[in-house]
C-alpha cells in the first residue's frame, strides 16, 4: 500500500496519481488551488492529476485547467470541517492517489492531518517545494518560523502546501477537465455551520494599496507606531503590520498582512522590524519591490526582499523624515 | 464541561538555531525551550471559560520533557485545576505525540483544546490528528469559544478578519489560534507557591507503535535565494524610493 | 486673672474637648495599628532625638521651596515658642497676680521679647501662606486632570482646611498679641521687651473696654486652642505632632533596600490595613504641600500619578470613615479610593517624592506594595508581562537568547576573561542594557578597552550572567527577583573575585543593598568610582584635557539612592571638562523616566512631554553642549530624547567613559603590548557555542 506503482515515462520520471483538494471562498477558487494544481500536473509526470471540488464550485471546473479530472462531491458551499473531510475521505479511499495536496491554510488544517491519519499516510506540513524523484516524492518544509528548511521523502503522502510556493498561472492553463459527479457521505453532522462573519469595514483596503509601510515586532511598543505612521503619511503610503502587532491590539486586523491576514500586492513594500516568518511572507512576497529594515542580518525577510538594511528602524525612520522634508 | 489542555514545549525561537551532527535534526543541547505560543492561548481560553462559569474543570496535560514541570506548575498558577505529565514514553514528531495524547486523554474530557500548530509540527497539526484517532470532530484556527451543555459554538478564522461560526457537538478537539485575551502572566511567586502546595499527576504509557512516517533527509538554514541588495546609507534608500516613484 | 466662673468654664471646656479629641486620637492609633509590621521603632529614643533636631533646624523643609520654607520657619519657631506662651497664659488665668509684664527678671524679659516678636512673625507667615494659596494659586497645588481624587478633595477640601487653620492661627496668635497690647494699655507703661505690642498699646489708652478686652482675647487665644484640639485628627494641621514622629520612623537602612513581604504567599497590599503601618501613618503626617508631585517625573509629564494625591486621598477617606475603619467594619480599598492602577504603573521608582517630603512620607512604598499585589493577581500591563517572561526564560528583558549576551565583545581586539572560570580582581557585572541595547553597546566596549589598556584585571560572567533583578523587584515581581537572585548568587559562588564592578546603577543598587539578605555579600563598585581611582592614582594618565562644557545628570539609583555624586564629577574634572550644573542636581536630580519598569511599557496616552525631554531642556539652559550620563538606561533615554526634542545640533550625549577615553588618548595608545600580556596570562577556554555567539 505504501509503494508507488512504478510506471516509467519517456523522461525517466515515474508516473503518479496526484489529487488536489481545492479551496474556495464566496464562489471563487482561492489561488492556492491553482498553485497546487500546476505543481500537481508536473508531479503526476504523465499520470493522473485530479481535483476535488465542493458544492456549486463544479460550475467553475473549467478554470481548473491543469486537472485531468474534476471530482465534484456536491454538498454545501459553506466549509464544514467534518463534512468536507468525510466526503473527501470516501473519494480518496476509492481513488487511492499517491499524493494528496491540500493548502497549508485554515481550511487545510482541518482536512490534511485528519486525512493523513484516516488514510494511514504521512502528513508533510509547510511544504514550499515538492519533487517527484522516481520511487518517491521529495518535500521541502519550512520549520521553526522559517529558520530551518527540512527535506524529507515519502513514497505516498498528504502534503500541506504553503501559499505562494508555486505558480498559479500554471494551474489555470491546460486542457479542459472532465467533471465527474461523485456521491459522497458528508458525515455524522456533529459540526454545523452557523454563519459567515465578515470583518469590520476598514478605512483602508491595503490589498489595493500601491505603497505599504509595514511594522513588525521590532517596533517594541505601541507609541512608536506613531513614528512609522508619520513616515507612511510622508510617503503617501498605507500602514500595514504582521500578526503580533494585531494580536497586541496596536493596529486593527485590517492592517494585518499574512496567512491569517490579507494578501497584498503593492508596488513597494517597506518592512520595518519584521523577521519574515513564512506566515507573513505568504501575504506579501509577490510585491514588486520589497525593502526590508531589520537589525538581525539573518532574518528570513532578507531572502524575499529586493533591498535591505541592517539598521535600527527608528534611526532609518528619523533619517528618512529628515531627508524627505 | 471538563476541558483538557494539551501542552508542548518547543525550542525558543529567540535562540540561534543550529543543526546537529546528523545533519537532520536541531541541535538542542544549548537552546532553551518554552511553551508553544498557541498552547498558551489554548490554556488561556480554557481558563477563561472556567472563569465565565462555562467549564467545571481544566486539566493541563503534557509529555515529559525539557522544563515541562515548570510549564505544568505555571498552568496551575494560571488557573488549571490539575496537571498531568505523561512519562515513560518517547514520542518524536507531532503524530507520535498525538498518539500518546490520544491514549492519555481517553474519553474523560468533553473538550480538548490545544494550540492550532507549533513551530516543529512537520508531521501535521497535532490537534486534528488527535481528533481523528479519538474519532471526534475537530475545528482548527479557533479564536473564540462559547460553552454550552452538550455542544459549543466556535469561531474559525480564515484570513483578513473573515470567519465562520460553527456549533460543535462534544466531545471535540479545538485547535486554538488566539484566546479571547492575551495569555495572562503567571507570577513567579505564585508558581513557586504551587510548586510547594500542589503536585503533578503522572501517567505512565508505553510509547507508540510504528507510526506512519516520512523520512527526513536533511535539515539546514534556508539557502539565501539571491537575497536582498543591502543598501549602505539612507541616501541610497531615498534614491531608491524616488526611483520607484515613492518619495 | 480669670473669674472663678471663667476658671470652671475653662476646665469644663478642656474636659469636653479633651474627651472628643481622645476619641479622634484613639482612632488614629487603632487605624495605624491595623497596618502590617514596619520595623521602624528600634532605638526609638535616638531616632526621636535625631528627628527633633532635624525639625528644630527645619532641615527637611529647606530641601525645596526655600522662600516658602523661610516663612514656615517663622510659624514653626513661633508656634513652638507658643507652648511656653500658653503655659504662661494658663498660669496668668489661674494664679492671682501672675504676669511677666513689668518684671525685671531676665527670663521674663526674654520671654516677653520672644512672644512679642514671634507673634508678629507667625502672623506674617500665616498671612503669606493664605495669600499664596488663595490669591497666588500656585500651579503646583493643582493635580493633573487625570489624577484620581476623593470627592471632598476636588470640592476644595484642602482649601477649606487651610482656611480653618489659617483663621484659627490668626485669631489665636492675633488675639494673644492684641491682649498683650491691652495689658500694656491697662498698665499705662511702655515695655521695651514687647516692642510691637508697645507700638499698638497707645491706641487703647483709656479705653473703658480694656478689662473686657483682656478677658475676650484670653478666651479667644486659649479657648480656640482647646476647641481646635478635637479638630486635629481631621486636619493636616496634626502634622505639628505627627511629623516629628514620622521623621523618627524614617528608614535607617539603605534607600535601595526594599522590605521583604511579610507573607510571601500573600505579598503586597490592596487595602490600607495591608500596608505596613508606617505607610498608614504617612497619611496622617501628610501636610498636603504637593512638593512630592512637583518633583515626580510621572506627574510632571502629564501622567495620572500624583504621590501627593495618594496620601491626601487616604487621609480624606480615613477622615470620613474613621469610626468604621477603626472598628474594622470597613476597609479602605486603595485602587478604588486612593490611586488609579494607571497611576500605580506610571511610577519610575526614582524616590524623588520620598527624598523631598518634609514630613518623612514615602508614597513610593505604597505604590510598590500595591504593585506586588497586582502582579501576584496577574493584573498588569501586557508589555510588562512580556518583559518579565523574558527575564524568567532567558535572564534578560530583551527577549534575546542568553547566549547572545556576550555579542558585544565580538568586535574587540582582545579577549575578555571568563570570570566564571578564572580568578579576577574585578568581576564586571555588565547588565542587560549595557549588553543588549544598541545605544549602549559602544560604551560598554569602550569601558572594556579603557580597562584593558591600563591593565585592570577583570572578567565577565559570559552567558551565565542574568539580570540582577532590580527592576523586576520594583515592578512588584518578588518571586522573579528571588529566582534571579538565587541563580546569580549561585553563579557568583563559584567565582573567585575581589570586587564586583558595574556600569549600571540599578545593578549596583540591588547587588549592594539587597543581595546580602539573599545570601550574597559582595564589595560592589560603580565604574565611576573605579575610573576616578584609576585617574587619581595615575594608572590612567590624562594627556589631553578636553576643555568642553558639559552638564552632568545624576542617575537616580546612583545619586539619590546610593549617595554617589562626587566620583563622576571628579572624573569629569580630571578630564578637563567644565561642569555646568543643572538646577535639579544631586539629590534633586530629575529622573529620565526609565525606571520602575517604564522602559518596558508604553507611555501613558496623556503624557505631554517625556521626562527625558524636559531634562534636556533643563540642560540646554546651563549653556552646556554635552549631556553626561553614567548609566546605560540614561544613555538610551537621553540619546532618544535629544533626537525627539529636535536638539541634535545643540546637545550631544556622552558617557563618562567617552571623556576618559578621549582625554587619555586611548586610540593613540599602542595597545598590543597590553593585550599580549592579557592573552598570555589568561587561559580562556571557550565553548564551541560561545565562539559562535
Amino acid at each position: 500500500m505504501h509503494e508507488k506503482k512504478q510506471i516509467h515515462t519517456e523522461k525517466g520520471l515515474t508516473m503518479a496519481n496526484v489529487l488536489v483538494i481545492t479551496e474556495h471562498m464566496k464562489g471563487e477558487f482561492q489561488d492556492i488551488s491553482f498553485e497546487m494544481l500546476g505543481q500537481a500536473r508536473k508531479l503526476a509526470a504523465g499520470g493522473s492529476c485530479s481535483a476535488i471540488v465542493y458544492g456549486s464550485m463544479k460550475d467553475h471546473s473549467s478554470e481548473l485547467g491543469a486537472a485531468d479530472r474534476v471530482l465534484s462531491l456536491g454538498g454545501s458551499d459553506d466549509f464544514n470541517p467534518e463534512a468536507y473531510f468525510s466526503a473527501a475521505l470516501q473519494v480518496i479511499q476509492s481513488e487511492s492517489p499517491d499524493l494528496v495536496l491540500v493548502g497549508s491554510t485554515s481550511m487545510g488544517m482541518d482536512l490534511a492531518p485528519v486525512l493523513g491519519v484516516s488514510l494511514d499516510l504521512p502528513v508533510i506540513s509547510y511544504c514550499s517545494g515538492i519533487e517527484n524523484s522516481g520511487d518517491s516524492f521529495e518535500f521541502k518544509s519550512q520549520l521553526y518560523g522559517g529558520k530551518m528548511e527540512v527535506n524529507s521523502t515519502a513514497p505516498k503522502a498528504v502534503a500541506m502546501v504553503l501559499a505562494g510556493s508555486f505558480s498559479a498561472d500554471e494551474g489555470k492553463s491546460g486542457g479542459s477537465a472532465s467533471v465527474e459527479e461523485v456521491s459522497a457521505d458528508f458525515g455524522a453532522g456533529r459540526v454545523k455551520f452557523k454563519e459567515l462573519i465578515e470583518p469590520e469595514a476598514a478605512d483602508v483596503d491595503i490589498t489595493q494599496s500601491d505603497i505599504l509601510v509595514a511594522v513588525g515586532r521590532g517596533i517594541g511598543n505601541k507609541d512608536d507606531i506613531e513614528v512609522v505612521q508619520e513616515l507612511a503619511e510622508n510617503l503617501k503610503a498605507d500602514l500595514a503590520c504582521s500578526r503580533p502587532i494585531v494580536d497586541a491590539g496596536w493596529l486593527p486586523k485590517s492592517c494585518q498582512v499574512g496567512k491569517s491576514g490579507l494578501k497584498v500586492n503593492p508596488k513597494v513594500y517597506i518592512a520595518l522590524g519584521i523577521s519574515g516568518a513564512p506566515e507573513h511572507l505568504e501575504g506579501m512576497k509577490s510585491s514588486s519591490t520589497i525593502i526590508a529594515i531589520n537589525t538581525d542580518k539573518n532574518a528570513p525577510i532578507f531572502d524575499v526582499a529586493h533591498y535591505g538594511m541592517t539598521e535600527d528602524l527608528f534611526d532609518i525612520c528619523e533619517e528618512l523624515e529628515n531627508s524627505l522634508s | 464541561m471538563k476541558i483538557a489542555v494539551l501542552l508542548k514545549q518547543v525550542p525558543d525561537l529567540a535562540e540561534e538555531l543550529e543543526v546537529d551532527d546528523s545533519g537532520k535534526a536541531l541541535d538542542t543541547e544549548y537552546i532553551k525551550f518554552r511553551l508553544n505560543e498557541y498552547d498558551e492561548h489554548a490554556l488561556e481560553e480554557a481558563v477563561s471559560l472556567k472563569e465565565a462559569g462555562q467549564a467545571s474543570e481544566v486539566a493541563a496535560i503534557a509529555l515529559d520533557g525539557e522544563e515541562v514541570d515548570k510549564a505544568l506548575f505555571t498552568a496551575m498558577a494560571k488557573g488549571a485545576d490539575k496537571a498531568i505529565k505523561i512519562i515513560g514514553a518517547e514520542a518524536e514528531g507531532s503524530r507520535a505525540v498525538a498518539s500518546l495524547f490520544a491514549e492519555a486523554v481517553g474519553t474523560e474530557y468533553d473538550l480538548i483544546m490545544t494550540g492550532v500548530q507549533s513551530v516543529d509540527d512537520r508531521e501535521g497539526m497535532m490537534g486534528p490528528m488527535l481528533s481523528s484517532m479519538l474519532k471526534v470532530p475537530c475545528v482548527s484556527v479557533v479564536t473564540r469559544v462559547e460553552g454550552g451543555d452538550s455542544s459549543i459554538t466556535v469561531h474559525k478564522e480564515y484570513f483578513g478578519g473573515l470567519m465562520s461560526a460553527f456549533d460543535v457537538q462534544m466531545p471535540a478537539v479545538l485547535g486554538i489560534q488566539a484566546a479571547r485575551q492575551t495569555p495572562r502572566y503567571a507570577p513567579v511567586s505564585k508558581v513557586r507557591q504551587i510548586q510547594e502546595s500542589a503536585s503533578i499527576e503522572e501517567i505512565s504509557l508505553n510509547g507508540v507503535s510504528d507510526t506512519v512516517k516520512s523520512e527526513v533527509t536533511s535539515m539546514a538554514p534556508p539557502t539565501k535565494t539571491g537575497g536582498a541588495k543591502m543598501l549602505g546609507s539612507v541616501d541610497e534608500l531615498v534614491e531608491l524610493l524616488k526611483e520607484k516613484g515613492v518619495a | 486673672m480669670l473669674s472663678t466662673t471663667e476658671q470652671i468654664a475653662f476646665v469644663l471646656l478642656v474636659l469636653v474637648c479633651g474627651g472628643l479629641a481622645f476619641q479622634g486620637f484613639q482612632r488614629i492609633y487603632l487605624i495605624v495599628s491595623q497596618g502590617e509590621p514596619s520595623y521602624r521603632t528600634d532605638n526609638f529614643p535616638s531616632r526621636l532625638i535625631k528627628a527633633l533636631i532635624e525639625v528644630g533646624l527645619q532641615k527637611p523643609l529647606f530641601k525645596s521651596r526655600p522662600i516658602v520654607s523661610l516663612f514656615h520657619s517663622f510659624i514653626f519657631f513661633g508656634f513652638s515658642f507658643y507652648l511656653l506662651v500658653n503655659i504662661n497664659d494658663l498660669l496668668e488665668a489661674y494664679i492671682e497676680g501672675w504676669t511677666t509684664i513689668g518684671s525685671s527678671n531676665p527670663m521674663a524679659l526674654g520671654f516677653n521679647l520672644f512672644s512679642d516678636l514671634f507673634s508678629v512673625l507667625v502672623l506674617i507667615g500665616i498671612i503669606y501662606f493664605l495669600i499664596r494659596r488663595f490669591i497666588g494659586k500656585p500651579r503646583v497645588f493643582e493635580f493633573n486632570k487625570n489624577v484620581k481624587l476623593q470627592n471632598k478633595v476636588s470640592e476644595g477640601g484642602i482649601r477649606k482646611d487651610s482656611l480653618i487653620v489659617g483663621i484659627f492661627i490668626i485669631l489665636h496668635v492675633g488675639s494673644r498679641w492684641l491682649g498683650s497690647a491691652f495689658h500694656l494699655a491697662e498698665r499705662e507703661v511702655a515695655e521695651w521687651s514687647m516692642p510691637t505690642a508697645s507700638l499698638v498699646a497707645p491706641l487703647f489708652l483709656g479705653w473703658s473696654g480694656l478689662e473686657t478686652g483682656i478677658h475676650v482675647t484670653w478666651w479667644l487665644a486659649m479657648g480656640l486652642i482647646v476647641l481646635f484640639i478635637p479638630y486635629f485628627p481631621y486636619s493636616k494641621h496634626i502634622h505639628i505632632f505627627l511629623a516629628p514622629l514620622n521623621l523618627a520612623f524614617a528608614n535607617r537602612e539603605a534607600n535601595g533596600k526594599l522590605m521583604e513581604p511579610a507573607d510571601s504567599s500573600k505579598p503586597g497590599a490592596s487595602t490600607l490595613d495591608e500596608l505596613p503601618w508606617k505607610q498608614v501613618f504617612d497619611s496622617y503626617a501628610c501636610i498636603m504641600c504637593t512638593r512630592c508631585h512637583e518633583v515626580c517625573p510621572a506627574h510632571e509629564s502629564g501622567s495620572p500619578l500624583s504621590p501627593s494625591a495618594l496620601e491626601i486621598n487616604k487621609r480624606y477617606f480615613i477622615n470620613q470613615n474613621s469610626s468604621d475603619l477603626a472598628s474594622g467594619k470597613l476597609k479602605l480599598d486603595l485602587l478604588q479610593e486612593a490611586i488609579s492602577s494607571d497611576a500605580v504603573w506610571s511610577c519610575t521608582t526614582c524616590m524623588a517624592c520620598v527624598e523631598v517630603c518634609p514630613v518623612g512620607n514615602e508614597p513610593m512604598q505604597d505604590i510598590l506594595q500595591i504593585r506586588r499585589k497586582l502582579v501576584f493577581d496577574a493584573k498588569m500591563p501586557d508589555e510588562l508581562s512580556d518583559a518579565l517572561r523574558s527575564l524568567d526564560e532567558q535572564g534578560n528583558s530583551f527577549g534575546e537568547s542568553s547566549r547572545k549576551r556576550t555579542r558585544w565583545t565580538r568586535d574587540l581586539d582582545f579577549p575578555i576573561k571568563d570570570a566564571s572560570k578564572e580568578k579576577v580582581e574585578y568581576l564586571w557585572y555588565v547588565g542587560d542594557f549595557a549588553s543588549f541595547n544598541q545605544n549602549c553597546i559602544e560604551k560598554t566596549r569602550k569601558v572594556a578597552e579603557v580597562l584593558t589598556a591600563v591593565g585592570v584585571d577583570f572578567g565577565i560572567l559570559m552567558k551565565d550572567e542574568k539580570s540582577a533583578g532590580n527592576d523586576a523587584r520594583r515592578v512588584g515581581e518578588e518571586g522573579l527577583f528571588d529566582a534571579l537572585a538565587e541563580d546569580n548568587i549561585q553563579t557568583l559562588e563559584n567565582c573567585d573575585f575581589q570586587h564586583i564592578l558595574t556600569t549600571d546603577p540599578h545593578t549596583y543598587n540591588t547587588l549592594r543593598n539587597e543581595y546580602p539578605s539573599k545570601g550574597g555579600v559582595y564589595s560592589v563598585k560603580h565604574y565611576s568610582t573605579l575610573l576616578m581611582e584609576l585617574i587619581l592614582s595615575g594608572r590612567i594618565k590624562i594627556t589631553k584635557p578636553l576643555k568642553l562644557k558639559a552638564t552632568y545628570h545624576d542617575p537616580c539609583y546612583l545619586g539619590r539612592y546610593n549617595g554617589i555624586f562626587d566620583a563622576p564629577r571628579e572624573v569629569m574634572r580630571q578630564c578637563g571638562v567644565e561642569l555646568l550644573e543643572m538646577s535639579r542636581n544631586r539629590t534633586n536630580s530629575f529622573c529620565c523616566g526609565a525606571g520602575g519598569g517604564q522602559v518596558w511599557k508604553k507611555e501613558h496616552e496623556d503624557m505631554k512631554q517625556r521626562p527625558s525631554e524636559n531634562r534636556i531642556e533643563e540642560a540646554l539652559l546651563t549653556g552646556a553642549n554635552y549631556f553626561t550620563v553614567a548609566c546605560p538606561k540614561d544613555m538610551s533615554m537621553y540619546s532618544d530624547a535629544v533626537k525627539t526634542s529636535g536638539n541634535e545640533n545643540n546637545m550631544a550625549v556622552r558617557d563618562l567613559v567617552d571623556y576618559v577615553a578621549e582625554a587619555m588618548e586611548l586610540e593613540k595608545m599602542t595597545n598590543e603590548k597590553t593585550y599580549e600580556a592579557v592573552k598570555e596570562s589568561s587561559i580562556v577556554e571557550k565553548d564551541a557555542s560561545e565562539l559562535q555567539v
